[in-house]
């Protein structure tokens, strides 16, 4: 949470800053294969998007894989995913009945129909582990922050203390999925709460100055709080922090690091949900 | 790139050959008599530093040392002897050297219309005749003249325009000198080390003008009594207060006033001075059109201070000191940090030929970052790192052939890399703290500046340099994934760790006549402290951590070569130095590291080699009319770091190969001059995405190669023009008025680039340059008031 603070109270010193759109002319790169997709401990059909990167400036939608053959392997069993549009859509699913269990590793396999930079197959590994109970959540306006002042939202919850925990928040408002982007989606580590109750940890900051993300009394809202392994933690902040430069505090650009092999791009997660609801007063 | 350790045996072989056949002809029994002194300014009482007394006779003298006092040792005989000092009107006298003279002369300043003045200048070839390169020497007064970002004269922004020297970003503090990390700069403010010399993120320097009398940058050739960083020295040196008089000066302009009093406070003997400095920028927020600005609040302000005591001509004694903040706050968070330092120094002769100098020598960077108590999040956070250290520094002027120095200094350095904790009862947060560390850090010097013959002088020097990390402490131990596998914990007072190195530095110089010469040099450096900074430009939170059993030191291997020629009588001085620096143990970052707060923050490190190399020209006027530099650097730095890159090399951040700085000052009246800087240099390198891959329904980059694109060029011309009142003997109020054009073309110079998919089109991306500063006029109004 400090790392926020501190970027708020940086991203405020250079308010002065001007910015104007200029052209760059970019190199091209080789394709490779980027793998999107998760699966949760709720009963539930799951996703895996297969895309192919594209230059960067190429601006239409990235090619999409189709025809390949997807699996996913607990260790056990083999669950096969399917196209949701055979040889159109490039999404895999999995059967309307699927659910992870924790403790287990889930093993996403590709095989392609044609090599993509010379790989015909990738492969994906994640944990899938325990999230704490969330207790409640709650709502808080801050009149004095920002312009139009700040909305928060607060979480109580145990933080088991023998282990490094890592989370993953997304938000909804009356049902809606608010952080449908990864870059929208709030990640933590329990630095600053091991083992201790979390009695009203802030972890959704809304912006009031918008409508379109902030929340207003009578809402029902919805914390959706996911114990994810530290590399689907680490991927994330990579992905938030790969968006910007600025030469204060970003560190130097540099390709995020995900979970697939053979030189695939992205990331296969797997990780379990609690969740807590309330009405905004 | 592997000819570090031969060229290190050379150049040590070498050192070692001179040390020993070095002092054969200085035995020398006929009768020899001192002349020493101090030389100080005529109306101020302050001491001169780097003044010349020239022997005519043997067309051999001396230099004042940064106090001002010198030494002389010839046979019997008649001499005339010429003090000189740029600016101020030459001395000449005659003495029969039949018993040791003491002779303390005052020099009188030259009024700002030079034209009273034959330039007697056959004596300032310091350039060309003195054993030392790679250096560059500017007092207060040019640094005055320079044009300014918001008319705030900066000593730092000075130093970025010389050759050799690249500033880390617009409008930044930060410097790069021959390719070195900005962290490899030791910086010095009347000895006591400046760990960030940024003032609100960069734009201003922690060093205010008012304070300051004198600035030397080494960029290479470093003297054997410094040490502890790899690229460069600046030695910056506070005025002393003047010792005859009351003064009163101070400036006023467009987001800063300044202040400044000194005075006796025993006349000739002890003087006082207090400079002081506020930012007042942040109380025009409320008038922006950005709301988001209106409660937040962002201001600095520094106080120097220092008395000064001469007890008698063999003893003095000083006190200074430094204060300073930057406060920023707004109603959500509020953060500050700041520097002090305080030296107390005793200078004493013990005969007319062995000078000393003990410091005793206090330093201490803090940070703090917090919210306001009372809410769930209201938490704050520390760190800081004090110096504690003793320093003793010896010159023997044994004759006019050899000059020798030694000395020993001591460092204790204690770090608190960050200490976080909640405050107040409805805090969220527990304590997180980074557990402190300490170290010894040790230097013993020895050097000699020996003259061969009429035309060779070798200067050649050794340093002994020794960290040891002293316990209570923490290390961690790390496998080659640089994953911590345990820790040990050490007890307080139990030196766990030791680090020594042989640091020689060689110069040579061969003139030919006075008129020109050639020189050479050769210096190793270590480094033991590093600054934990990923980004460019750098940012208050960055700390600094120390060598460790984890982290070896770092160490520079620097050649260089170089000539010298004047001309006009010295007026103008030209040089051309080429130079080739190997480092070892180079720190950077792994990818996305993860740097603040962070216990196993050496596991994110990664080390390697870097080199550069380079060369400069330089010119350098010192006319009655006219004066400034104009300089052209080519120049290219590298790095080659584990696990960064693919392990391959990569030009260095701060790798912009071609350099032009000019910077000129005309003198246009006895009541007007104009000043004008020009810079460009080669755009800085920087990686650019080349592919996207789509991840989450955002479109993620796919980088190229590190820094395989670069930024456009970068050029800014800066003007002002200052008009001063009349200038008559006896005035007690004097008045100055300057105004200054920053980026007079109003070119939109890139800080940075960003690539950004766009709100409405999440398919489509562009690029978005951002820059700091157009087109900015500014005024400032100067005045000085004395009760003569």
């Amino acid at each position: 949470m400090t790392r926020k603070i501190v970027h708020i109270l940086l991203l405020a010193l250079m308010a002065a800053a001007c910015t104007e759109k200029i052209n760059v002319k970019l190199d091209t790169t080789y394709t490779r294969l980027v793998v999107d997709g998760n699966i949760e401990s709720d009963t539930g059909v799951y996703q895996v998007a297969l895309t192919k990167s594209a230059d960067y400036f190429s601006n239409v939608p990235v090619p999409r894989v189709v025809n390949a053959s997807v699996t996913i392997n607990d260790g056990i069993n083999t669950f096969i995913l399917r196209e949701s549009r055979k040889g159109i859509s490039g999404i895999y699913e999995t059967d309307a009945g699927f659910i992870g269990h924790i403790g287990k590793t889930y093993t996403l396999h590709v095989d392609l129909p044609e090599a993509i930079s010379g790989k015909t197959s990738v492969e994906a590994s994640s944990a899938l582990l325990q999230v704490t109970h969330l207790d409640s959540i709650g709502a808080d306006f801050h009149p004095e922050w920002g312009k139009k002042g700040i909305w928060t939202v607060k979480l109580y919850a145990q933080e088991p203390g023998n282990e490094t925990n890592y989370y993953l928040f997304n938000f909804y408002r009356n049902g809606i999925l608010m952080t449908d982007t990864l870059t929208k989606k709030v990640v933590s580590d329990d630095k600053f709460y091991n083992g201790s109750y979390m009695n009203g940890v802030d972890v959704i900051y809304l912006n009031n100055e918008h409508k379109w993300e902030t929340i207003s009394p009578g809402d029902t809202i919805m914390l959706q709080m996911s114990g994810i392994t530290k590399e689907y933690y680490d991927f994330i902040n990579e992905v938030v922090q790969s968006g910007f430069n600025i030469p204060f505090f970003s560190g130097p650009p540099a390709n995020i690091k995900g979970n697939v092999s053979n030189g695939g791009v992205g990331f296969f997660a797997a990780y379990s949900n609690s969740y807590a609801k309330t009405v905004v007063k | 790139m592997h000819m570090k350790p031969s060229a290190f045996s050379f150049f040590f072989g070498f050192f070692l050959l001179i040390f020993f056949s070095g002092f054969s002809e200085t035995v020398d029994k006929s009768t020899r008599f001192s002349i020493s002194g101090k030389i100080t300014d005529k109306h101020s009482g302050e001491a001169l530093v780097g003044a010349t007394i020239f022997v005519k006779e043997l067309k051999t003298g001396a230099v004042t040392d940064v106090y001002g006092n010198y030494s002389l040792t010839l046979t019997t005989g008649k001499y005339s002897l010429i003090y000189s000092y740029v600016g101020y009107k030459t001395i000449e006298n005659s003495i029969d050297l039949t018993r040791d003279f003491r002779i303390n002369l005052e020099l009188e300043p030259l009024l700002r219309d030079l034209k009273e003045v034959e330039i007697t200048s056959e004596k300032n070839d310091k350039n060309v005749a003195k054993p030392e390169m790679s250096t560059f020497r500017m007092d207060i007064k040019t640094i005055q003249r320079i044009p300014a970002l918001f008319g705030e004269v900066d000593v730092i922004k000075a130093i970025q325009m010389l050759p050799g020297v690249q500033s880390v970003g617009e409008g930044s503090s930060g410097f790069s000198v021959r390719g070195g990390a900005p962290d490899q700069n030791l910086i010095l403010l009347d000895e006591a080390t400046v760990y960030n010399a940024s003032h609100l993120m960069g734009f201003f320097s922690v060093f205010n003008n008012d304070a300051i009398k004198d600035v030397k940058l080494y960029k290479g050739d470093i003297p054997a009594n410094y040490g502890g960083r790899l690229s460069s020295v600046l030695d910056i040196r506070m005025n002393e207060g003047n010792s005859k008089k009351f003064e009163v000066n101070g400036g006023i302009g467009l987001i800063a006033s300044r202040l400044t009093i000194e005075g006796p406070i025993l006349k000739d003997r002890c003087s006082f001075v207090v400079s002081g400095r506020r930012t007042y920028a942040d109380i025009f927020l409320p008038l922006s059109s950005n709301k988001a600005l209106h409660n937040n609040r962002l201001y600095f302000y520094d106080l120097n201070a220092k008395i000064n005591y001469r007890i008698n001509d063999n003893n003095q004694i000083f006190l200074s000191g430094y204060f300073g903040r930057d406060v920023f706050k707004n109603g959500f968070a509020s953060m500050k940090w700041g520097n002090e330092t305080a030296t107390i120094r005793w200078n004493h002769l013990f005969t007319k030929q062995l000078f000393s100098n003990f410091s005793l020598i206090y330093s201490n960077y803090l940070y703090n970052l917090g919210t306001p108590a009372g809410n769930n999040n209201s938490f704050d956070w520390t760190s800081n790192l004090r110096d504690l250290g003793v320093k003793g520094d010896f010159s023997y002027y044994l004759n006019t052939k050899n000059t020798i120095r030694f000395g020993a200094s001591v460092i204790y350095h204690m770090f608190n890399p960050g200490d976080a904790k909640g405050i107040g009862e409805k805090t969220v947060f527990t304590n997180v703290k980074v557990p402190n560390n300490y170290g010894f850090e040790t230097g013993v010097f020895g050097s000699n500046e020996q003259k061969i013959g009429d035309h060779f002088t070798v200067k050649y020097g050794l340093r002994l340099s020794m960290f040891q990390n002293t316990g209570p402490g923490t290390v961690f131990h790390y496998d080659s994934a640089y994953k911590a596998t345990d820790s040990t914990v050490y007890k307080a007072g139990v030196l766990y760790n030791t680090y020594a190195g042989l640091e020689p530095r060689l110069g040579l110089l061969y003139d030919f006549n006075s008129k020109h010469s050639i020189k050479a040099s050769y210096a190793r450096t270590y480094q033991y402290l590093q600054l934990a900074q990923n980004s460019t430009v750098g940012t208050p939170l960055d700390i600094w951590f120390p060598a460790s059993p984890n982290i070896k030191p770092q160490i520079a291997d620097q050649v260089a070569f170089g000539y010298f020629r004047n001309f006009r009588r010295n007026t103008i001085e030209t040089s051309v130095e080429g130079y080739y620096k190997w480092m070892q143990n180079v720190v950077d970052f792994k990818d996305f590291a993860d740097l603040l707060l962070n216990n196993k923050l050496e596991g994110e490190i990664r080390t390697g080699k870097a080199w550069s190399y380079g060369v400069e020209f330089l010119v350098r006027l010192n006319e009655s009319k006219i004066n400034g530099w104009v300089s052209y650097t080519w120049s290219r730095t590298f790095r080659q770091i584990h696990e960064i890159n693919g392990d391959n090399p990569y030009p260095a951040p701060y790798d912009k190969p071609n350099n032009v700085s000019v910077v000129l000052n005309y003198v246009i009246s006895k009541r007007l001059t104009v000043s004008a800087n020009w810079v460009y240099a080669t755009g800085a390198p920087v990686t650019f995405p080349t592919g996207r891959a789509e991840i989450g329904g955002k479109i993620v980059p796919i980088y190229s190669d590190r820094n395989q694109y670069r930024y456009e060029d970068y050029h800014r011309l800066d003007v002002s023009l200052s008009f001063y009142s009349k200038e008559k003997p006896g005035r007690k109020f004097t008045w100055d008025l300057n105004f200054s054009v920053y980026n007079a073309y109003n070119r939109h110079n890139t800080w940075s680039i960003n690539f950004t998919q766009d709100n409405v089109d999440p398919n489509t991306t562009y690029a978005e340059k951002v820059y700091l500063f157009g087109i900015i006029p500014s005024v400032t109004f100067n005045f000085h008031f004395n009760n003569d």
